[in-house]
């Protein structure tokens, strides 16, 4: 039919199906976008005005709360790990315990814990492991009282996923939180991600997630944060433009929905005997968070439980973005092979309606939009090279309608920001709210084609079955004030 | 479509982005103005009432210059805001207050502004401002608006509901039981948590008769928030109602049951008897935990730790055998796992 790429692109027919794909697709996202900022916005005041009746000071104060373990897998973080694990240890919950999961860590991170906090070995002949993991090696417990509520389990490597698992099974608290070691997690942070399970009705929450927050270049002391700053480099500070936007209005959103499909693995919280029934976090994808609320979901579909997966707009955790554009885009092409791995996991899901609204709404979104973004993207560009060279763009007007584009992302990007400042108070100085709009406004010029790269790679990996494990995420770590 | 078309669309897009700049800016001031006003708000109220609880006799405030005072920083009826932050001071200083000042800080509130603001929040259409104006009425004991709220203790908003029903247990006490068996919704967690703990500061000697009136329920949540009070109160004589339920065929039932017994040492008969119902639990980890409280409250029963040993629930194996370990049974523990293998495998005998 065509002979050469000149007649392939040259056809009238690729043409206006490129034409009408493209300008369906911008569509069919930017109301999807609106949707979610009317949707974002209903939620952020819904969830403000429960918060009312359950403040953090009357959850704290009362008894039969529900116990709460903080899981966190660590590999290799010696350098860190103990101004870490106190920052954990610090967290307020009056039934709180927490368990360190050293994955068969090469450096000295074991030694120093030991050292640290004064622990000793406890008896592991007999722990059940309702989930299969990596051998444990040994449990220790602090010889401190001050640190009754810490555990560390020493076992052998077998990725994050694994770490998390063993961390469930010893676990006894009726909810569990998967967070990062190295993680700045707020002092109040329970008290508020516990609020759903308290007034759960009749749904059964099956996960909650909170905001998470970029603090690269803050000020950290014992472990909390101090003084919240904003990222000198550009790279960062974009991660706090696309991170507020992500999680204030694309979370919310699908919170208010019912339609979250994700919680972040730097800060969820579950209850346990769910996760059990599930078997855990499933070691063989890279986007392990992604897979297990799919799964959990996909439990309570098939057994007819009604849930629900909620989501908090405050931001209760802070994580170190990646602060140069290697390790960015390292990050983003493991994100997008755990996203190809999760949706081939579960492609049963695509239209089916024995799941319902997951079948026949939620997992298209993800598979076309979230999915599909990058490769829809990058057609794009080849198609503007393509057409470009053949002669077929009227560059006046689509020079026109790429700044038109350009200004929509700007109002979305301004629209979060605006809910975020209206909403929160991290960001008070002028100055700060220029900063983060400039970096919003040059996010498409700079930013945004290193994510597309970095997730182009990570398909082309799949696609090639080229292996590619975790990749090294290099930190620069937090500014700590010891004074 | 043509470029004066897309031109167009740029322009609209343009102003939305610059309506959206001014809302930032906007929004920063008065987030700084907002903060200093109720900052003022706060300051006064404090200087109010430590001027009124400890008047001095040669400069004594009046109403009428508390009044004033609060006119100044901005409590008006136009201003709701101001208002509502003044009510919050006023909940969180009764909280913190006890003896004689608690009752001329009552007073004082029914004296000075804002008069009746609460009780015009419950003929809102908002469940917000209705459930707000519930919860204001019971923290300002203000029980002359008792009917009101009576009739919300069902409502389909489970914010007002639960505001209703709090504010029941607050004027009504332990006789407020006695509503437990009519209600028809679903009680949350924290609305049990809220009615326990709302009960145990105002009413701390129990009145078993309106408890053993609302054992007649077959609401699950009821039987639940039972069991926390009987905790709660460590009323051991009731410890039969929590046993009844250890084997309750729900499983939030059994869940709360389990949790609640741990509160209580009972006798060796009780036991037997926990120890009978330890079979009719249908979940390993109910069971797990069950395991576990018998353990910690009885002698070693090696009958019952063989039987369960050699049963069939396999998740529970391995904590029986830790229990028989530590308890000078190695070799019955040794016994199982070896007959587990056919001699072959061991390569023995």
């Amino acid at each position: 039919m065509w002979d050469s790429a000149e007649g392939f692109f040259g056809s009238y027919y690729i043409y206006w199906i490129s034409v009408f794909l493209f300008i369906g697709y911008g569509a069919s996202l930017l109301t999807l976008y609106l949707s979610g900022i009317l949707l974002a916005r209903r939620s952020i005041k819904r969830t403000k005005q429960r918060s009312i009746f359950l403040r953090a000071e009357d959850i704290v104060s009362a008894t039969d709360i529900p116990s709460v373990t903080v899981i966190a897998p660590a590999y290799n973080e010696g350098l860190t790990i103990i101004e870490n694990v106190k920052s954990l240890l610090s967290i307020q919950y009056p039934y709180y315990e927490l368990i360190l999961v050293n994955d068969g860590s090469k450096d000295d991170s074991l030694q120093k814990l030991i050292e640290e906090f004064d622990l000793e070995q406890q008896d592991a002949t007999f722990i059940t492991q309702p989930i299969p993991t990596a051998s444990v090696n040994h449990i220790y417990k602090s010889r401190k009282k001050k640190y009754t509520h810490l555990t560390v389990i020493d076992k052998n490597n077998g990725g994050k996923a694994d770490s998390i698992n063993a961390g469930v099974n010893f676990a006894t608290t009726e909810l569990v939180i998967f967070t990062d070691v190295d993680c700045i997690i707020e002092q109040d942070a329970i008290l508020k991600m516990v609020r759903p399970y308290l007034e759960e009705d009749d749904k059964e929450i099956i996960g909650c997630g909170g905001g998470i927050g970029i603090a690269n270049d803050s000020i950290i002391k014992n472990g909390i944060l101090t003084e919240l700053r904003l990222p000198e480099r550009l790279v960062p500070m974009n991660q706090v433009v696309e991170y507020i936007r992500a999680f204030l209005l694309g979370r919310m959103a699908w919170s208010e929905v019912n339609g979250l499909m994700l919680i972040s693995g730097a800060f969820g919280m579950y209850p346990r005997k769910r996760v059990i029934d599930v078997g855990g976090f499933n070691p063989n994808t890279v986007g392990e968070d992604l897979e297990l609320c799919i799964r959990l979901r996909k439990f309570m579909e098939e057994k007819k439980i009604p849930y629900k997966v909620v989501y908090l707009p405050e931001t209760l955790c802070w994580t170190e973005a990646p602060s140069d554009y290697n390790i960015l885009i390292r990050q983003r092409d493991r994100w997008a092979r755990g996203l190809w791995e999760t949706i081939s996991l579960h492609k049963d899901l695509f239209l089916n309606r024995k799941y319902r609204k997951m079948g026949l709404l939620y997992y298209p979104y993800w598979l076309f939009f979230e999915f599909g973004a990058p490769i829809v993207e990058f057609m794009g560009v080849i198609c503007i090279i393509a057409f470009g060279l053949l002669g077929w763009i009227n560059w006046p007007f689509a020079i026109l309608l790429f700044f038109a584009a350009y200004l929509v992302g700007c109002v979305f990007s301004t629209i979060a920001i605006f809910m975020y400042v209206k909403s929160f108070d991290h960001y008070t100085k002028p100055k700060q709210i220029v900063e983060l709009l400039l970096a919003a406004y040059l996010e498409p010029f700079y930013y945004h084609p290193l994510l597309l790269f970095g997730q182009i790679k990570g398909y082309y990996k799949k696609l090639f079955d080229i292996t590619s494990g975790w990749g090294n995420m290099t930190r620069k770590g937090f500014k700590v004030n010891k004074s | 479509m043509n470029e004066a078309t897309i031109l167009y669309f740029i322009a609209v897009v343009f102003v939305v982005l610059v309506i959206y700049w001014v809302s930032i800016a906007v929004s920063l001031i008065y987030r700084k103005r907002r903060t200093s006003r109720l900052q003022k708000i706060e300051t006064t109220f404090a200087d109010i009432v430590s001027r009124y609880l400890y008047n001095d006799p040669k400069n004594p405030m009046t109403l009428t210059d508390i009044t004033r005072t609060l006119r100044d920083v901005g409590i008006k009826a136009q201003n709701k805001n101001n208002i509502q932050y003044l009510i919050r001071l006023m909940i969180r200083t009764q909280r913190t207050i006890v003896g004689s000042n608690f009752d001329k800080l009552q007073k004082l509130y029914t004296q000075i502004p804002p008069y009746g603001v609460s009780i015009k929040k419950i003929s809102s259409w908002s469940w917000y401002r209705k459930a707000r104006g519930i919860r204001e009425i019971y923290e300002m004991n203000q029980s002359q608006y008792f009917d009101e709220i009576f009739k919300y203790r069902n409502d389909r908003n489970i914010y007002v509901r639960r505001e209703a029903q709090i504010a029941l247990v607050v004027f009504l006490g332990w006789e407020s039981l006695r509503f437990l068996p009519y209600l028809k919704r679903n009680m949350t967690l924290w609305q049990q948590i809220k009615i326990v703990e709302k009960l145990y500061d105002l009413y701390p000697t129990p009145e078993l008769k309106w408890l053993h009136r609302a054992y007649r329920t077959d609401k699950l949540f009821a039987i639940k928030l039972l069991m926390r009070i009987i905790r709660k109160y460590e009323l051991h004589a009731e410890i039969g109602y929590i046993v009844d339920h250890l084997n309750h065929e729900n499983y939030e039932v059994r869940e709360t049951a389990i949790y609640c017994i741990q509160t209580f040492a009972v006798s060796s008969s009780t036991m037997e008897y926990i120890k009978n119902l330890y079979d009719d639990i249908p979940d390993a980890t109910q069971q797990g935990q069950l395991l576990y409280y018998i353990y910690e409250n009885s002698d070693i029963d090696l009958d019952f730790y063989l039987r369960q040993l050699y049963g069939d629930n396999e998740d529970l194996k391995l904590s029986i055998a830790e229990i028989l370990w530590n308890n000078g049974y190695k070799e019955k523990v040794q016994e199982f796992y070896y007959q587990q293998y056919p001699n072959s495998v061991l390569n023995v005998g």
